[in-house]
């Protein structure tokens, strides 16, 4: 019998016209994070995004031009990485660091790859750590919502040994917290990701391992005994709701089957807690997630489903 | 006579040891942070790597193959007490700038795989002409690094300030990025090659 | 002897203080050997059977002979040329068991004598569990094991990068950059990255 039907187990090749419709998807369900962003924490914030988005899109214009590769500025994955990079950003940060970040993330982190579909790392992170080790003072210096003032962030003041006054958990929930612009209003982020999750654009599965791994874990060893520490705080502080709904979901990036999504998702999760428990820095979602992209190849490699048919 | 001259010239550009062969990494990634150190370390080597090719090469034929890498690194040894206590003696500066690196000179990877490629099986005259392109490649590699590492991860040259108002892009003086730096350049030698072809 | 010491020791060796990725020894070979996946765990095994029998053997050598005989200054020559030693053996038993591999491997066998990883470790050993020229209680199995774990952390940072650099051979990367300097590029993202793990503290 002739067979009309090809039938074949995933992962199937993508168009190029879903993945510029999926990066496009991905960019609006981010918009009600960077309105709070603006609205919390001031015009800076504004321009901070508009410098990241226009400064990721010519970097990608310019060296696609000079290397003769096909335009592909207009599929909404630069300015996804653009918008990005500048979520991770604090609001008050001088003009020329979005620029400079996003340069590094579209050159360095994308383009030398060979553009979308072959990098390893996720470029907007790799803009991010490029940022954090080049010019620190100005990556650690966060201001109070509604004010100019400079205040530490949530998980910043805990290292140190301080509780912010006056901070509950719906303050964490809606945004009213120093922070990076994109990461503060798990709100405005939760919005965003549901509408992603169902409509099928992400899966539950990275976002909901990385949460909850990095919540137990910091259950168990953050508080002063064993079994008593404030996972409530942690999984609304910080960075880690943007990442694990926006950044670790990158599908380039992060594996292909399930089974290795769930291990990226713990892993990342165990790193994260592990490096904001006990490393030097107060935030690790970002650190987490490049490891964790570093071992998908080999996370790949080792969870490839059964060709039928093979041993 | 031209054969010697490639001899010579192949360590700098065809086979330059930190660009072409990937030797000698640590020490470049620990000294390249600026030009003087930059420069001492290329000296150093070089006159260790001279040293140790033309002696290798004297005794190649008396040196059993099962313990030749032994051998080889008391000769290299040598080599690195003489320039440490040279450099002691005659430029105490240099020498507390280079610090724990010039005694490392011993683990230096391409002092070692010159002995090992090359030395152990040419004649005298091609090893002192190996070894001294080697070294002349490895520290023109040296200078273009920790020049543009201190020019742009600290806004000096040789320890003058640059221009006023520049923010040093500090990760350049970490190792990540001077392997960015290699990478980028390496990448850059190739799209020069590419080109000409 | 400890135990939390050898898991503070496993964790450090392998993640924290990942030999290649934080401490930057023993890039020649992960750059050079790091492009197919085999070789890389071949390469990872024979490094970590070298730091495992120099850890043992330069720790002997640095509690029986240098400390008693006050010849501490000759500690990084003498762990060289334990470790010259042991390469030569290894060299040898790769060369009569697997020709290609051998062949393969090239000047960087050898070359793992001068690995700046292996006298890295033994150099760590003996300045972590020797407290002013005597042994900490159980420190021969700590600098054994710290062996055993700077290996494995080799290991790690091998496969990770050899997976990274398979999957980019498919890929259609720009000419300029394919092999070393990619790898370069590579290498300087993951230490980034392995940045994280800056001033940790248990």
């Amino acid at each position: 019998m002739q067979n009309n039907f090809i039938v074949s187990t995933s992962p199937h090749i993508h168009t190029k016209e879903s993945t510029s419709k999926i990066m496009w998807l991905v960019v609006l369900s981010l918009i009600p994070a960077g309105i709070a962003g603006i609205w919390i924490f001031g015009k800076s914030a504004l321009w901070v995004i508009i410098l990241g988005i226009s400064a990721a899109v010519i970097t990608e214009g310019v060296l696609q031009l000079l290397t003769k590769r096909k335009l592909t500025i207009f599929d909404g994955s630069a300015i996804l990485t653009g918008l990005l990079l500048a979520y991770n950003l604090p609001p008050k940060v001088p003009f020329w660091l979005p620029i400079a970040g996003s340069f590094f993330a579209i050159a360095i982190g994308k383009q030398i790859f060979g553009g979308l579909g072959q990098n390893i790392f996720n470029p907007a992170l790799v803009g991010r750590v490029f940022l954090m080790a080049s010019w620190p003072k100005y990556m650690t210096a966060f201001t109070k919502p509604f004010d100019a003032i400079t205040q530490a962030t949530p998980l910043a003041a805990l290292r140190e040994g301080k509780i912010l006054e006056n901070i509950s958990y719906l303050d964490l929930f809606l945004g009213k917290r120093g922070g990076c612009i994109g990461e503060v209003c798990i709100l405005a982020l939760l919005l965003g990701a549901a509408f992603l999750l169902i409509r099928g654009y992400i899966s539950w599965h990275i976002p909901v391992t990385y949460i909850a791994t990095t919540g137990i874990f910091v259950y168990v060893f953050a508080g002063k005994a064993l079994f008593s520490g404030d996972w409530l705080f942690h999984i609304l502080s910080g960075g880690l709701i943007l990442g694990a709904f926006f950044m670790a979901t990158d599908y380039v990036t992060s594996p292909l089957t399930r089974k290795g999504q769930i291990i990226f998702g713990i892993g990342c999760g165990i790193l994260t807690a592990v490096i904001r428990l006990w490393g030097g820095y107060p935030e690790g979602v970002s650190y987490a997630i490049l490891m964790m992209n570093a071992a998908t190849p080999i996370i790949d490699r080792y969870t490839k489903n059964r060709v039928y048919g093979t041993r | 006579m031209k054969k010697y001259f490639a001899e010579f010239t192949k360590g700098i550009i065809k086979e330059n040891p930190t660009f072409v062969l990937a030797l000698g990494l640590c020490p470049t990634l620990a000294v390249s942070v600026s030009l003087i150190n930059g420069i001492g370390m290329g000296i150093a080597a070089t006159f260790v790597l001279l040293g140790s090719n033309i002696i290798i090469s004297l005794i190649k034929n008396f040196i059993p193959d099962r313990i030749r890498i032994p051998c080889f690194i008391v000769v290299i040894a040598t080599f690195v007490t003489i320039a440490e206590m040279t450099m002691k003696a005659y430029s105490p500066v240099l020498d507390r700038a280079l610090g724990i690196y010039v005694p490392l000179i011993v683990v230096n990877c391409i002092v070692l795989g010159r002995a090992e490629a090359f030395a152990q099986k040419s004649s005298v005259l091609n090893s002192l002409l190996d070894g001294l392109g080697m070294g002349v490649g490895f520290t023109l590699a040296l200078l273009l690094i920790s020049g543009i590492r201190e020019f742009l991860g600290a806004g000096k040259l040789l320890g003058h300030g640059i221009f006023k108002g520049f923010e040093p892009v500090f990760v350049l003086g970490m190792p990540s990025g001077a392997l960015l730096v290699i990478g980028l350049l390496l990448g850059f030698f190739n799209l020069l090659k590419n080109r000409k072809t | 002897m400890n135990p939390a010491q050898l898991l503070t020791i496993f964790i450090s060796a392998v993640f924290i203080y990942n030999v290649i990725l934080s401490r930057f020894l023993g890039l020649c070979s992960f750059i050079a050997i790091s492009k197919e996946t085999k070789p890389a765990l071949a390469m990872s095994l024979s490094v970590m059977f070298v730091t495992t029998m120099a850890s043992i053997i330069t720790w002997a050598i640095y509690r029986f002979l240098l400390i008693p005989f006050g010849l501490t200054y000759l500690r990084t020559i003498s762990f060289i040329l334990v470790i010259a030693t042991f390469v030569q053996l290894v060299e040898m038993v790769i060369r009569k068991i697997s020709p290609p591999m051998y062949r393969f491997f090239g000047i960087y066998l050898p070359l793992i004598t001068v690995n700046c990883a292996v006298l890295g470790v033994a150099v760590l050993n003996s300045d972590m569990f020797f407290v002013k020229g005597k042994a900490v209680p159980g420190s021969f199995i700590y600098s054994l094991f710290q062996g055993i774990c700077v290996g494995l952390g080799y290991t790690l940072a091998m496969l990770l990068m050899s997976g990274i650099r398979e999957r980019l051979d498919l890929c259609d990367v720009p000419q300029a950059v394919k092999e070393f300097p990619l790898a370069f590029i590579i290498a300087s993202i993951m230490s980034l990255s392995f940045m994280g793990f800056n001033g940790f503290r248990f």
